[in-house]
């Protein structure tokens, strides 16, 4: 889709109003959304914890696991991935704020900051610039130049899901980027350290601390929390696939994005991004991410805000003609594992396409 | 002990010992428990003058005391962002963890008049520990002279309760101006301190009928000022025009003093100016002018503040800004909240400003 600069320029203005008006609106209301969120997943949290450490029984055990699943779920989606993006700094609550949260997850905040928040928000969908586009693993457009080990990734993404938070905290470190250079070698050193350290907490946390503390129950707990932990992991990685990989959702080159005006960038935002339509619960569930359209246009504004804002997003689209991608979640996630299917087979790239991936990456 | 410490502060005891949470958890059972920080119960409130009011608080066992003349910090959510302003505590110390603050409204003031219009009896505060060299000179002088304007009163109102409560052989001569007799915050409680004390001697100046209190008031109500040992509060212009007299009396060693609420120097950095940008933890200071963000600004000065996409996105940049007034380039909304997080590569100096980087 293309527009004139003078369209792409008020197309950008329009957005930009629209976000004023939030930020001019932020208050009580959204304090009190997130204060309750983290009310809810603390309160799950201990619910959870204490089924699978003081129960004996397998319904307690399916119930505390339950209760944990969706505990790490709300804290890493809707508080997490949220605080990090600094949708709450403005509250000036040091337990909410972008610089210092710390989630629950193997993934370093501080690689998350800046792989995510910094990398994959500024050059979201450019092929060579945000790792984001497969993963490193996934081939998902045509675009990606195809390696062999594109051919089993029906099955690696099946992997990659019930081990999510582990692709996420090594994606930060981006082994492959990193023994290219002397640099390259001293930033994996400094940087895998904050790695392990962090994985060492939570696998403390989880199969240590809380197996110890159950005495006896500690078999028990070690498998709820492990259960957990997976649950959470293709739980996330469903909802963040749906976000840039569905069918419309389209990948740029570095040419096409040199000198970007602020309305081209939102423009790339938009057609990079996909929703996945539901109600309240799923969407908090999702931390908003079903929402993923207005996120990359605005990803500091309180999530809710997303919902709400979202009919006005699609009418500014419409009234330029822009595609505005949102569908079911089975609608989504089925062309995704299309996807998967169609391009773990070679085909589709040009020429052109494969060189400057190349010469890139 | 530190065993103890150190295994509680331990990360591998998390999520156990987040103090955070069992916080929050505490406070549902008592508004006032916690474990580490101070809050207090608002047990009574006197509506002093018309805009103002003291608020007598009884914080829970983690006030660890103060010394009269401090202030205290007040932290408050007013429509979900969390403010914090510094007020004189107006009492005297005293064993039974009862203090008192005294607050004015000021025009516009956001904590002031959500104090003033929200607080009832019986709610809870969040404080901050007692702080500030505005005290009793040491070793007690025989002679003093306490002078203070408007809510200036407040420390030193503090500092004459706990003087007149120790046996000490004094001589106090209170000065104290307010522009009538109705806005003369705590005059009530002065006359009675006076009258029952030989120790102390108050003068009550009103603006409104006698013109602004003047040096040359001072030595007809205090003949012997210049002999005494001199504590100073009150609105800027009072203070500056006070501190200008002891100067030119060479007499300025005699004189302790504290302002509070001044005016910072306000250039607006759009018109050409250039403001003045301290860095708290590199002790750095550089200028900014006024359509530079502070980003910018500070690597030209050679700093290397953290930053990522350079257009208000990813909050890479986000840092905490002491005092001082900025404008967001992305909003124009202008901004003199201290303590807020502010993102360095889309906001610029209005004002001379203090950043902790």
């Amino acid at each position: 889709m293309q527009l004139s600069p003078a369209d792409t320029a008020a197309f950008g203005a329009e957005l930009d109003a629209l976000r004023n008006e939030v930020v001019a609106d932020l208050g009580e209301r959204d304090a009190a959304h997130i204060r309750r969120i983290v009310g809810l997943a603390r309160g799950s949290a201990i619910t959870g914890r204490s089924l699978l450490m003081f129960g004996i029984d397998p319904v307690t055990w399916l119930l505390g696991v339950g209760a944990l699943s969706t505990a790490k779920i709300l804290e890493n989606m809707e508080i997490g991935h949220n605080v990090m993006h600094g949708q709450y700094d403005w509250m000036n609550d040091p337990t909410l704020a972008s610089a210092t949260y710390e989630w629950d997850n193997v993934c370093d905040s501080g690689h998350w900051r800046r792989y995510h928040n910094y990398e994959h928000h500024t050059f979201t969908n450019i092929l060579g610039r945000d790792r984001d586009v497969g993963y490193g693993l996934l081939r998902i457009s045509p675009e990606q130049y195809w390696r062999p080990k594109h051919l089993v990734q029906p099955i690696s993404n099946v992997v990659l899901a019930a081990l999510f938070q582990w692709g996420v905290g090594l994606h930060g470190l981006d082994p492959t980027r990193a023994f290219k250079s002397k640099i390259g070698r001293a930033r994996i050193r400094r940087e895998s350290r904050a790695f392990f350290r962090k994985a060492a907490r939570q696998l403390g946390k989880d199969y240590v601390l809380f197996p110890l503390l159950a005495l006896g129950n500690a078999p028990r707990v070690l498998l709820g929390n492990l259960t957990a932990n997976v649950i959470r992991n293709v739980w996330t990685n469903v909802i963040i696939f749906c976000g840039h990989f569905p069918e419309g959702a389209r990948v740029y080159t570095r040419e096409e994005t040199r000198n970007e005006s602020r309305g081209d960038w939102y423009l790339r935002q938009l057609q990079g991004s996909a929703n996945i339509e539901g109600s309240s619960v799923f969407h908090v569930l999702t931390g908003h991410l079903s929402h993923q359209i207005e996120h990359h246009l605005f990803p500091d504004l309180p999530a809710p805000r997303y919902a709400e804002i979202a009919p006005r997003v699609r009418a500014i689209c419409e009234k330029y003609g822009l595609p505005y991608n949102t569908g079911s979640f089975w609608q989504q996630y089925g062309s995704v594992l299309k996807k998967l299917f169609t391009y773990a087979l070679p085909g589709g790239t040009t020429k052109w396409n494969a060189y400057s991936q190349k010469s890139l990456s | 002990m530190q065993l103890a410490t150190t295994l509680w502060t331990s990360p591998l005891l998390h999520p156990l010992n987040d103090v955070t949470a069992i916080d929050d958890l505490l406070a549902r059972v008592h508004p006032t428990w916690s474990l580490g920080r101070i809050k207090a119960c608002v047990e009574s409130i006197v509506v002093e003058t018309a805009d103002t009011k003291t608020f007598a608080l009884r914080p829970n066992r983690n006030w660890s005391g103060h010394r009269a003349g401090q202030h205290l910090g007040v932290e408050v959510e007013v429509d979900g962002v969390r403010r914090q302003r510094r007020y004189s505590i107006s009492s005297a110390p005293s064993r039974q963890r009862r203090i008192a603050i005294t607050v004015k409204r000021q025009p516009g003031g956001v904590v002031s008049n959500w104090l003033h219009d929200h607080v009832r009896v019986g709610d809870t505060l969040t404080l901050e520990p007692a702080a500030g060299s505005f005290t009793l000179p040491e070793p007690l002088p025989r002679r003093l002279l306490m002078l203070s304007a408007g809510s200036g009163i407040t420390p030193v109102i503090a500092m004459l309760r706990a003087l007149l409560a120790m046996p000490a052989p004094v001589d106090v001569q209170f000065v104290h101006a307010a522009r009538r007799p109705e806005d003369a915050i705590l005059a009530a409680e002065l006359g009675r301190l006076a009258a029952s004390d030989p120790r102390l001697v108050v003068h009550q100046h009103y603006s409104a009928d006698h013109g602004r209190l003047d040096p040359a008031t001072i030595a007809r109500l205090v003949p012997d000022y210049r002999e005494r040992a001199t504590l100073l509060c009150g609105p800027a212009a009072f203070m500056t025009t006070m501190q200008a007299h002891w100067n030119a009396q060479g007499i300025a060693s005699r004189l302790a003093w504290e302002s509070f609420g001044a005016p910072v120097g306000i250039v607006d950095a759009g018109d050409g100016g250039s403001t003045e940008i301290r860095c708290s933890r590199s002790e750095r200071v550089f200028s900014a002018d006024g359509t530079t963000p502070l980003l910018v600004a500070a690597e030209r000065a050679g700093l290397t503040p953290r930053y990522g996409c350079r257009m208000g996105i990813c909050h890479t940049c986000s840092c905490v800004k002491r005092d001082g007034t900025v404008e967001n380039l992305l909003t124009g909304e202008r901004s003199a909240e201290p303590g807020e997080r502010i993102q360095l590569c889309i906001t610029r100096a209005v004002t001379d400003v203090t950043l902790d980087l």
